[in-house]
């Protein structure tokens, strides 16, 4: 973090360190004002947009969010852009634990419908990150009924999970970008793996 | 002998894209195409073209190996990250774990994003524009599900309204049909469709209407056969039957 955005801490003496500190507040309120309503379609607010809300050191300031929104369970998530700028880096507020099985199903998921995503994200990932949508068909119907596939998959696209390309090609979608670590998905399906076959 | 070697030379170039195209829509790895052959063979064939739709393929072809060139470095960058998983032992696991083990790798894998769907004053403004100046849902798709008016009946007094026909015209032309169909049924049954096919539909329409007024008047009976629903028309000896009843009969 840098000098300017460490208020708390002044120079012994300093005039205005109480207004440095209320100035500070008010900008941290308003990053989480302007991160937790959603504007638009798409969840997140884009750098440029932050600029403009919370001043050239936004990204300091939301560091110090994301330190308030711990004994919540939140955090603030940065997505890069597809430009790889300041400007097009996304940000949005995440839970900083994952959820509890149950609690995924409370908000609605099925335990299939997370088994096909799970499968469907792994699988992509593993094929150079873009997959014909028969090809990955043709993959679940060995796991799953044929019309959840269909169902499920659609429903991932719409949300932004799963995303499809000018060739037709299902891709990672922005979504699993920002809420799934997708190295971790991987790492955990190969080594369920290896404890159901030690089980057994 | 040249145009031959002109169309072989054509054909590789197609094959070219087409592999391009295919490569670029599927998960192949991108390394199958053998990009430094297919640019010698472009640039052996490049000084030999002289039409300019040959020379747009050739560019074309050209930018399809650009294409499969980006593909392969985005390939390389992929296996070298961390992602990378050997696609077959990944979809072996897949299929050896339970749904359950997989919904649980994707829960603890899962950060869901946190936000509010709020209603802002702005946003309810628009809310009530847009209700206000809504369609009522009856009168929405008017337009889109009905070409005017509906199927309907239509007499001779409107047909002779809208000019279609006149009051003579129609006598003659009935005369004309039931004298024809007088000739063609000489006391047997003929087929009813067979009778009325005109040489256009407009034409067949129209000797139908003719011959329901035939049928209407008593001259002339309709069976339809119960099996093969063939419908067969003939004249009526004598008094009309008593015993008639309304056959409605679709005309193509």
């Amino acid at each position: 973090m840098s000098a300017e955005t460490q208020p708390t801490q002044p120079a012994a003496g300093a005039p205005d360190s109480g207004a440095e500190r209320a100035a500070l507040d008010r900008k941290t309120r308003r990053a989480f004002q302007v991160l937790i309503v959603q504007r638009g379609r798409n969840p997140g607010v884009k750098g440029w947009e932050m600029r403009r809300y919370l001043g050239k050191d936004y990204k300091a300031i939301l560091e110090v969010l994301s330190d308030d929104l711990k004994p919540l369970g939140l955090e603030v998530h940065t997505v890069p852009g597809p430009e790889g700028t300041d400007d097009s880096t996304r940000f949005l507020l995440r839970f900083r634990d994952p959820p509890t099985l149950p609690e995924a199903e409370t908000a609605g998921f099925r335990i299939d419908d997370l088994a096909v995503l799970a499968a469907s994200i792994a699988l992509v990932n593993s094929k150079q990150g873009r997959i014909s949508r028969k090809e990955l068909e043709t993959f679940l119907k060995g796991k799953f009924p044929r019309w959840r596939i269909d169902y499920s998959i659609d429903r991932y696209i719409k949300r932004g999970y799963l995303d499809v390309d000018d060739k037709e090609l299902i891709r990672i979608g922005w979504r699993t970008r920002a809420e799934i670590d997708e190295r971790s998905l991987m790492t955990m399906i190969l080594a369920q793996g290896t404890k159901t076959d030690s089980k057994k | 002998m040249p145009a031959q070697e002109d169309d072989k030379r054509l054909e590789d170039i197609l094959r070219l894209i087409e592999l391009c195209r295919n490569i670029q829509s599927s998960s192949v790895n991108p390394f199958e195409v053998d990009i430094r052959e297919k640019l010698l063979v472009l640039k052996r064939h490049l000084p030999e073209w002289d039409a300019i739709d040959v020379m747009l393929k050739d560019s074309e072809a050209m930018t399809q190996l650009v294409a499969i060139v980006k593909l392969q470095d985005q390939w390389i960058k992929h296996r070298a990250s961390a992602l990378y998983i050997d696609p077959l032992l990944l979809e072996l696991k897949i299929q050896l774990i339970t749904r359950e083990e997989l919904a649980e790798c994707f829960a603890k894998c899962w950060h869901p994003i946190a936000q509010v769907d709020q209603l802002t004053p702005k946003g309810l403004e628009k809310a009530f524009v847009y209700w206000r100046e809504l369609v009522p849902f009856a009168d929405r798709h008017r337009d889109e599900f009905t070409v005017g008016e509906g199927a309907g009946i239509i007499g001779l007094e409107e047909l002779e309204s809208l000019s279609i026909f006149t009051k003579e015209e129609f006598e003659t032309r009935l005369n004309a049909i039931t004298k024809e169909l007088v000739e063609k049924t000489s006391g047997k049954e003929i087929d009813y469709r067979g009778f009325i096919q005109g040489k256009d539909p407009e034409e067949t329409a129209l000797r139908g209407y003719l011959v329901a007024f035939v049928v209407t008047d008593g001259r002339a009976s309709i069976r339809v056969d119960p099996l093969t629903e063939q419908i067969f028309i003939s004249m009526i000896q004598g008094k009309p039957d008593d015993e008639t009843k309304s056959v409605a009969i679709v005309v193509r």
